[in-house]
This record gives C-alpha cells, structure tokens and sequence, in this order.
C-alpha cells in the first residue's frame, strides 16, 4: 500500500508543487522521478516475493477504483519508473536554456502520474480515466513548442487520431461492465463468447490508435515535434506502450478470431513502418516509424497467444528505444537538425555517445547477447508454434530484416562525413543515456527470472529460431549498411516517405464525413428557414394587396388615424418578418413527427 | 393541513421572497433586492436539507415531497442564486434589475412546482409560470433582437402549451383522475397512453429544448442577455426533466414508448451536435451543445421504471450540467459571444482559461470530473433498461462533443498576444470558481454523497 502510494503520488506530488511553485523545477522532478523509482522498487520486490497489492478506493457505488500491483504490472511500473527518471535526468541538461521549464517538467511528471495509474489499475473506470489523462499530457507535451510552425496541429493530430480509437476502449469497457456486472479488470477476463470477440476487437481498435498501427500510424511520425526528451519517453514505455499495454493485460480473455486479427494487424504494421522508417529522411521519424514497427512485432506475439513474449519485447524495447532517442537528441543539439543529411559524420564528433547509441542499435536488430536478441526470438519462435504460422511468421521475419535494415542505415548515416568538434559537454545527458544503454544490453539476462515470476514458461529455444533471428538481424544490417534506401525500396521509395497516404487515410474515413453531414444539416437547415421564410414572405405579400387596397379607397377618407395605423403595421411586420410563421411551421411538424415516431416505434418493438 | 404546510415550507419561502422583491424593487433598491433573493434561496435551501428524506404528498397527491423534488430543490436553488450572481455582473445599474431579479425567483418557483408535480394541473401550473417569467426575461434589452427571440419563445410555448393541455384530457378521460399516481389506470388502454404522452413530451420537450422542439433556444439564449441565457440553459431544462421523471415513473411501459424516447433522445444529442459544429456565434454553440445534452438527460428518462439508477442519474447529471453548463456561460460573460473572442484567452488569462477547459472537457464526459460521472450513471441505466444501442450512440456522440468543445479550446492556446488580460468582475470570478470547483470535486466525491 506504502509502495502503491510513493508509485503514483511521487510524480504527482513533484508536480503539483512544480506548477505551484513555479520554481526549481529540477529538483522537484528528479525528486518526484526517484521516489516514484523507490516505489516502484517496492512493489517488484513484494510481486516478486508472491504477494500481491491490491487497494480498493471509495468511489462509485459497486465500482470502486481498484489497484493492483501483481507480478504483470509490478513488472510495467518499474519499467516506466526506470525510464522515467533516466529521461527525466537527461532532460535537466537538454530544457537548460529552456525559459518555460517549470511547464515542461510539470506536464512531463503529470504524464508519469497518469502512465503509472495506467499501468496499475484495477478496474475498468481508473483504466479510463487514465487512458483519457495520458492522451491529454501527451497533447501537451507534442504541442509544447505551440509557437513554432506545424507543432499546434502536430499535436492536434496525434490528440484526434488517438482520441478516436479511445472510443473503442469506451465500447469494449462498457461491453465488459456489463457483461459481467463488475468493473475489476480481473473479474471481465473471464467472459467468453461473442462478447469477448466483440471487445477483444474494440480493444484492438483502441490499441491501434495508441500505439500507432496500420491504418493509424501517422500522427506518431508528425508527433516528433516536441522536444526530444518528450519522444524518448512517449515512444519507449508510455502512451505508445498503452495499447500493447491493454492487450497483454487482456490476453486470457481474447478468442482465436480477435488473436488473429491483432496478429494480423501487428505483422502489416512491422512491415509497412518498418519500409518507412527505412525510407525515412530524418532521424527522429526514423526512430518514431521504428516504434510503430516494433509494437507491431509485439502484436504478432500476442495474436501469436504468447503475450509473455510480447511484455519481454516491450521492455526490451523500452530501455533500447529511449537510449536511441536521447542519442538523437544529442546529435540534434550539435547540429541543430534532425535530418539525415545534415548528421552525417555526427557520431563520429561524439564517440562515446556513438557507441551507446550503436549498441543500442545493434541490440534492437537483435544481436546476442543484447536484450532484444532474445525477446525477438521469443517472438519469432511464437509466431512459428502459432496455428496461423502462415501469416504471422513471414510478417514478422520481414519486419525483423527491416529493423536490421534501417538501424544499419543509421548508424551508417551517423558514423560517415565530416565530425565537428563538438561545442560543449553533455554530462547529465550522458549520464541518462548510459545507464539505459547498460539496460539495453544487458536486460536479457534477467528474462528467465521474470518469466518465472510471471509464472509463465517459454518454450526452450532450439537452435533453428535463433539462428533464424540472427541471420534475418544480420541480413538487414548488412542491406542497410551497404545500400542506399532508394536502391532497396525502388520504387516503394516516395510513397514510403509520404507515410502511406492511401493506407493512412483516417482523415477520409472519420474527418471529412463527419464534417460533411455536418454541413449538409446545415443545409437542410437553410433549405427550411427558405421554404418557411417563403411561405412568410407570400403572406406578408397578401397583406401588403390588402393594405394597399385598404390605403386606396379609406385612406383618402380618414387621412391621419390611417397614416398612423400603416407606421403601426410596418413596426408589427419588422417583428415579423416572416419568423412566426416558422415557429409554427415547425411546431407542428415537429409534432407530426413524434407522433409519428411513437406511434411507429411499437410495430419494430 | 399544518403537515403539507410545514413541507411546503421551501416553497412557501421561495414564494414570499418573491413577493418582498417587488416590494423593494418599488423602492428602487436593486441591492436589497439581490440581498433579499439570495437570503430567500439560502433559507429554502436549509428548510430542504432535512426533507431529504422524507416521502411525502400534499393537498390531496397533487404536489410531492420526495427523493427528486428534495434533490431537485438542492440542484436549482443555489444554481439560480450563482444565475442571480451573473446577472448581477451583467445589468447592475441598469434600469429594472430588481424586477429581472424577481422574476429569476418566480420562474425558479415555477421549476420547483415541475419538480415536485403529481398532478397534471400542476404540470401546467409549472409550465405557465416557468414560461411566463421566461418571455419578460427574455425581451429584458428591448431591441430587436430580444423582442423578436422572446417573441418565438412565446409563440412556440403558446403553441406547445396548448396541445400539452388537450392531449392530457385524454389521460384524464382514461385514468379519471388528474393525479399521476392513478396511471396505472390507463394499463391495456394504448391509444390513449400514446396520446397523453405526446402531449407531455410536447410540452416538457419544448421547455427542455428536445429535438423536434428545439428551434426556438438558440435564437432566445442569442437575444436574451447572457446571464439570462445561461440561468434558461440550467433551471427550466433540468426542471423539464425532472417533471418528466414524475410523470412517466407511475405511466405503464405499454406500446413501446420507451423505444420511441430512445428514438427522441438519439436524435437530439446527434442533432445537437452536428448544429453546434457549425456555429460561430459562442453562445449559439453553447445552445446547440445544450440541446445535445437534453439528449443526454432523456436516457434516464428512457430508463424510469426498469432501472433503479435511472433517477440517481437524472439527479446527478442536472447537478453537474447545472454547475458545467453556467461555468461555460460565466466564460462567455468574460470573454464575449463570438469564438474569436476566446483566441489567445487562455495565454493572457490563465485562470479563466483553466476553469473553461475544466467545463468543456466535463461537458464532453471525459473522467473524473462531474460530467463523466453523470453520464456513467446515465449509461448504466439504459444498459439495464435494455438500451445498449443507445448507450453506444451516446458515446459516439462524445467525438462529435469533442470537436465541438475543441473548437472553443483550441483557439484559447493560441497566439500568446491576440488577447489582452481582462479584468474578471469579482462577482463572476466567485461564479466561475464555486462552478469549477463543483464541476471538479464533485465528480470525485459524488460516489461518497450518493447512496
């Protein structure tokens, strides 16, 4: 309980007195960061000791808000806790000459807050609220830079697009609640049927959107524009994570239809992200198709039914992916620049953090022993056991010659051209890097206790998955080292830099629709007020015949009082102008219609 | 004779404060007049706190004391004294304040007479005093633009008004009474049922601005003064609603008439909507999102009867669209009533900013503030009521929701120096701080309130 409450209000707490204060925001944040480190430290040892945490908070009646630190999400938060402060730290040397740095650190602290109550929630309201709480830090954190050119809607595409398949999470947690009369997460597992297709499917939607899959990939590459330490936390561990997050959690409950599905989705995502990272022009879109990809690997293993490997990848790719992002940043700093052309020859002016970056690379193709090597083939060896092996192992082979492919291009990129000497020292950015660099290196070490832990069993790995992995990892760093994306991609080249229009056509499909029966409302509207207003104008002509009549044969007779009734009568036609009419028009068809309908609506009961 | 009297004793006070406004108001002391309205609303608010128990009619079954007229009265009184506040802020000094102020008492009154109905006369009763009030208010500025919105406003209600009374002289001929409680009466008989009910969703759907009947709200909340608007928006919608929850709570569920609410209920939150994605004019957008959420309220309408969380979720989300819904209007007293007028506004105001973005996103629903919890409540009881499919078009909705409270967001963060920082009068910051502190808290705490 202790640790529950340093986990969550830690980072809370660091940012309330951050936006209260307004002052040393440095401090509060690595403060807030390691508290919340601590906490989560504590939860992982009692998870790992067999007992599990668990609170239930007052809130609605019969729906709680629950939260519990098992082995799972125990596992989740010491994850997020420990790239959290590692970026955190980084961030202190990258926002110094930032003047609105209290914002950044409070918002980036809120964002922590939200991800962990994420993360440990135990049923489906706080899992909501959470969910809404992360889209919203994430907005704030893409748009951070509101000023520049192009972060506004950035940051408003990525808030959309996202926001869009959070319906999914609403539908499937209303399905779950009401099938099975609660909202504790656990309790749902355990519908069947059509209802668990049903919300295994919406869940997917929701993981879609979030983690940036096929055909809603778009808004995590213009989501880059926010400062670097903003993607290395985004992409890592935190909201992209959210939607693989979701369906770990839910797997027990997953029928074969909505597992083929997500494998499905998961393997075109690989391979499509993967072609547009390697066609990419600059480094952070890179490293931010990258993501998509790999959580698309992800997928795979949880349409594959082994969602152990899926959570393995997913921390694997955790620290690999910051550590890659914070080396980005470091480029970007030298060079004022993200794109590829401009870095060439960046790592070589910076050696040591070249090295840290390559290493990370290399564990993300999935070298051994590096920490990706063996959650690939964890992977690897899922989709081959899987009953739809057709499908998911080509799709994630091919995903993996692609991680290979673009990583190898990269470092290729980074390492060739003329180095600078570099103008400064970096040493909290180094410090933040190194340490999940050692991560990404050595983390795979410590996956055969945690899936003790976990208490799940991976098969022993033969001798055929590894090799495969490793040659498929060497292949792709070998085409991408020694050969440029426009020989590889050919003709695949323009319509991979330009994201996939066609396949990332979510503004053709919720957008524009929505924008044009909004329009043709109003047009109805307008066609209405103008048949109404007709009617009006057609009286007001009969009245005007009379009047004029009236004015012709009595007015000659009673000259003022006439005069006066006319100035009288022109005042009354202002007031109506034909808008009375309307409202009466309008009230009867509007009881017609009700009439109409209630009398209707029996015959389809 | 004593006992009714004694549980009238709220509305009795309402009744005499109104009455001692006038009088000051003929001594032309719009402060004492405001004093006096708020200190008559304060003691009436007390008088109810211990009724809320209490199961109760009076005169004969006609008027009720109980569970939604007790909440109700807790929902309405301090939402007209903050509506008061706001009126305040807008016409102070300006000619017929205290008359303005009186008559906020007297349609406030006429809402309590909604909420605790259980006889069709005082249902009409309701709706004249309600309307009454409303078309003087309405015309308050005498130009124009308000004499004609009052004048629609009127017209419409007269209309509404009158199909209202010939359609319940068929219940009347059914049941043989006039008191709600003898609806069962009309058990078997489904012309006749079909025919009642229209007449009441005619006229309670006009006061709460449903779809079909909703033409006549954005032009009235445009011409009438802000503060006006905003005191319309909240108490005669939310009263519509509760009286619905007295009427239909004792009508039988024969011929399907919950599926056609249902039908009504879609219709007015999608329709709502899209016509508010459109506007440019603030408070017409406000209008439209407030029909959308009339939608909204009719859900629990829909569930009277089968679903024990249908009244707990009218109550509580007329608590929080009254807190939400005149914090929004507050901003708009601020700001000003075209949506350019929010550009940069959140940069140079940054409170102000603050509480708009803490209504629009509990108008959207988004958890945990009070919106979120009205409409989970609002959810569950159309589940239990059978009506999944209109749980999923409300949540539907909440995209388009979003586009539209977006549309007033967005602009508020943009161009730092667009806005110059405007003093906010200390009477609206008091409005718009109790609002978003309600709109806030209370979502957190409403499971810990609520039985």
């Amino acid at each position: 309980m202790i640790w529950l409450a340093f986990t969550l209000l830690a980072p809370l707490g660091a940012a309330l007195a951050v936006f209260a204060l307004r002052r040393a925001p440095e401090g509060f944040a690595l403060a807030g960061a390691a508290l919340g480190l601590a906490g989560a430290l504590g939860l992982f040892a009692g998870a790992a000791g067999g007992a599990e945490i668990s609170a239930a908070l007052p809130f609605l009646p019969d729906l709680p808000i629950r939260l519990v630190a098992g082995p799972l999400t125990a596992t989740l938060a010491l994850v997020v806790a420990t790239v959290a402060a590692m970026v955190l730290t980084y961030a202190v040397g990258y926002m110094a000459r930032d003047p609105e740095r209290p914002r950044f650190f409070g918002t980036m602290l809120m964002f922590v807050t939200a991800m962990q109550l994420l993360v440990l929630s135990g049923d489906w309201i706080t899992l909501l609220a959470a969910w809404e709480m992360i889209g919203f830090a994430s907005y704030l954190l893409i748009g951070f830079w509101h000023g520049r050119k192009g972060v506004p809607g950035a940051a408003m595409r990525a808030f959309l697009y996202t926001r869009t398949a959070d319906l999914g999470l609403y539908l499937a947690a209303f399905l779950l609640i009401g099938v099975a009369g609660t909202s504790e997460i656990s309790a749902t597992l355990s519908t069947t049927g059509t209802p668990a297709l049903i919300a295994g499917l919406l869940l997917l939607f929701a993981a879609m959107g979030k983690s940036a899959q096929v055909p809603m990939q778009d808004w995590l590459m213009r989501a880059m524009a926010g400062p670097t330490p903003v993607s290395a936390l985004l992409h890592s561990a935190t909201l992209v994570a959210a939607g693989a997050i979701l369906l770990i959690r839910t797997a027990p409950m997953l029928p074969g239809g909505a597992l083929l599905a997500i494998g499905l989705v998961g393997g075109i995502t690989a391979v499509v992200t993967g072609l547009m990272a390697l066609a990419s022009k600059d480094l952070k879109r890179l490293l931010a198709a990258s993501t998509a990809s790999q959580y698309g690997l992800m997928l795979i293993a949880v349409g594959a039914g082994v969602p152990i490997a899926a959570l393995l990848h997913l921390i694997a790719h955790a620290a690999i992916k910051s550590a890659l992002f914070l080396g980005a940043g470091v480029f970007q700093h030298d060079r004022e620049s993200i794109d590829l052309d401009t870095l060439a020859g960046a790592g070589r002016a910076r050696p040591g953090i070249f090295a840290g970056f390559a290493v990370a690379a290399l564990a993300l193709a999935g070298l051994p022993p590096l920490a990706a090597f063996y959650s690939k083939d964890a992977i690897l060896a899922a989709a081959l056991d899987s009953p739809s092996a057709a499908w998911l192992l080509p799709l994630a082979l091919a995903g993996s010659v692609l991680t290979g492919a673009y990583m190898g291009r990269a470092l290729k990129v980074l390492w060739s051209g003329a180095a600078e000497t570099p103008h400064d020292k970096v040493p909290l950015m180094a410090v933040g890097m190194s340490v999940l660099v050692a991560l990404a290196a050595t983390l795979g070490f410590v996956f055969k206790p945690l899936e003790a832990m976990l208490g799940a069993h991976l098969a022993e790995p033969g001798w055929v998955v590894p090799v495969m992995g490793l040659a498929v990892g060497l292949a792709g760093l070998a085409l991408g080292g020694l050969l440029a994306p426009a020989r590889l991609l050919g003709r695949l080249l323009v319509p991979a830099r330009n994201g996939f229009p066609l396949a990332g056509g979510m503004d053709a499909i919720v957008v524009r629709p929505a924008m044009a029966i909004a329009d043709a409302c109003e047009r109805f509207e307008q066609h209405l007020l103008a048949l109404v207003l007709a009617m009006g104008r057609l009286n007001l002509r009969i009245g005007d015949r009379a009047q004029s009549t009236d004015r012709d044969t009595i007015d000659r007779a009673i000259f003022g009082l006439v005069d006066r009734t006319i100035a009288l009568g022109t005042r009354a036609r202002r007031l109506q102008s034909g808008f009375i009419h309307r409202e009466m028009a309008l009230t009867a068809a509007g009881i017609a219609l009700v009439t109409g309908v209630l009398l209707a609506a029996p015959l389809y009961f | 004779m004593e006992r009714d009297l004694a549980l009238l004793a709220p509305e009795l006070t309402l009744a005499a404060t109104a009455m001692l406004m006038i009088i000051a108001e003929m001594f032309r002391a719009a402060r004492v007049v405001l004093a006096i309205g708020l200190a008559g609303l304060a003691a009436a608010t007390l008088l109810t706190l211990p009724m809320l128990s209490v199961d109760a009619t009076v005169f004969g079954g006609t008027y009720r004391i109980d569970l939604i007229s007790g909440w109700a009265k807790l929902i309405l009184l301090p939402g007209t004294a903050l509506s008061m506040l706001l009126v305040r802020a807008e016409i102070a000094g300006r000619p017929r304040e205290g008359s303005v102020q009186a008559l906020v008492v007297l349609v406030t009154l006429g809402a309590l007479m909604l909420s605790g109905a259980g006889d069709m006369m005082v249902v009409v009763i309701g709706v004249v005093l309600t309307g009454l009030g409303s078309f003087a208010l309405v015309a308050w500025p005498r130009d124009d633009a308000a004499t004609e919105a009052a004048m629609k406003y009127l017209v419409f209600g007269a209309v509404t008004g009158s199909v209202m009374i010939y359609g319940l002289t068929f219940w009347f001929g059914g049941a043989g009474s006039t008191l709600f409680s003898e609806l069962g009466q009309l058990r078997g008989q489904t012309f006749v049922t079909i025919a009642g009910l229209i007449a009441i969703i005619v006229g309670l759907g006009y006061k709460g601005s449903l779809v079909p009947f909703h033409f006549w709200a954005p032009d009235a909340y445009q011409g009438a003064p802000v503060s006006i608007a905003a005191y319309l928006s909240v108490i005669t919608k939310a009263a519509a609603f509760f009286a619905f929850a007295q009427v239909l709570r004792d009508l039988p569920r024969d011929g399907g008439w919950p599926l056609g609410l249902a039908l009504i209920s879609a219709a007015t939150m999608t329709y709502g909507y899209l016509a508010a994605l459109v506007q440019t004019n603030l408070v017409r957008l406000i209008a439209y999102s407030s029909v959308a959420q009339s939608g909204y309220f009719l859900m629990g309408v829909v569930a009277l009867g089968v679903s024990g969380f249908a009244v707990p979720a009218i109550v509580v989300f007329a608590a929080a669209y009254v807190a939400m819904n005149l914090g929004a209007f507050a901003v708009v007293m601020v700001a000003g009533r075209s949506l350019e007028d929010l550009r940069g506004l959140g940069r140079s105001n940054r409170w102000l900013g603050v509480a708009m973005v803490v209504f629009v996103l509990s108008l959207t629903g988004i958890p945990p503030l009070f919106g979120f919890v009205g409409k989970v409540y609002l959810f569950v009881a159309a589940l239990e009521a059978g009506f999944l499919w209109l749980a999923v078009i409300g949540i539907l909705n909440s995209v388009l929701a979003l586009g539209v409270y977006l549309r007033m967001v967005v602009p508020m963060y943009r161009d730092a120096d667009a806005a110059p920082t405007i003093a906010t009068a200390p009477v609206l910051a008091l409005v718009l701080a109790a609002t978003a502190a309600a709109t806030l808290g209370l979502g957190v705490l409403a499971g810990l309130l609520l039985p």
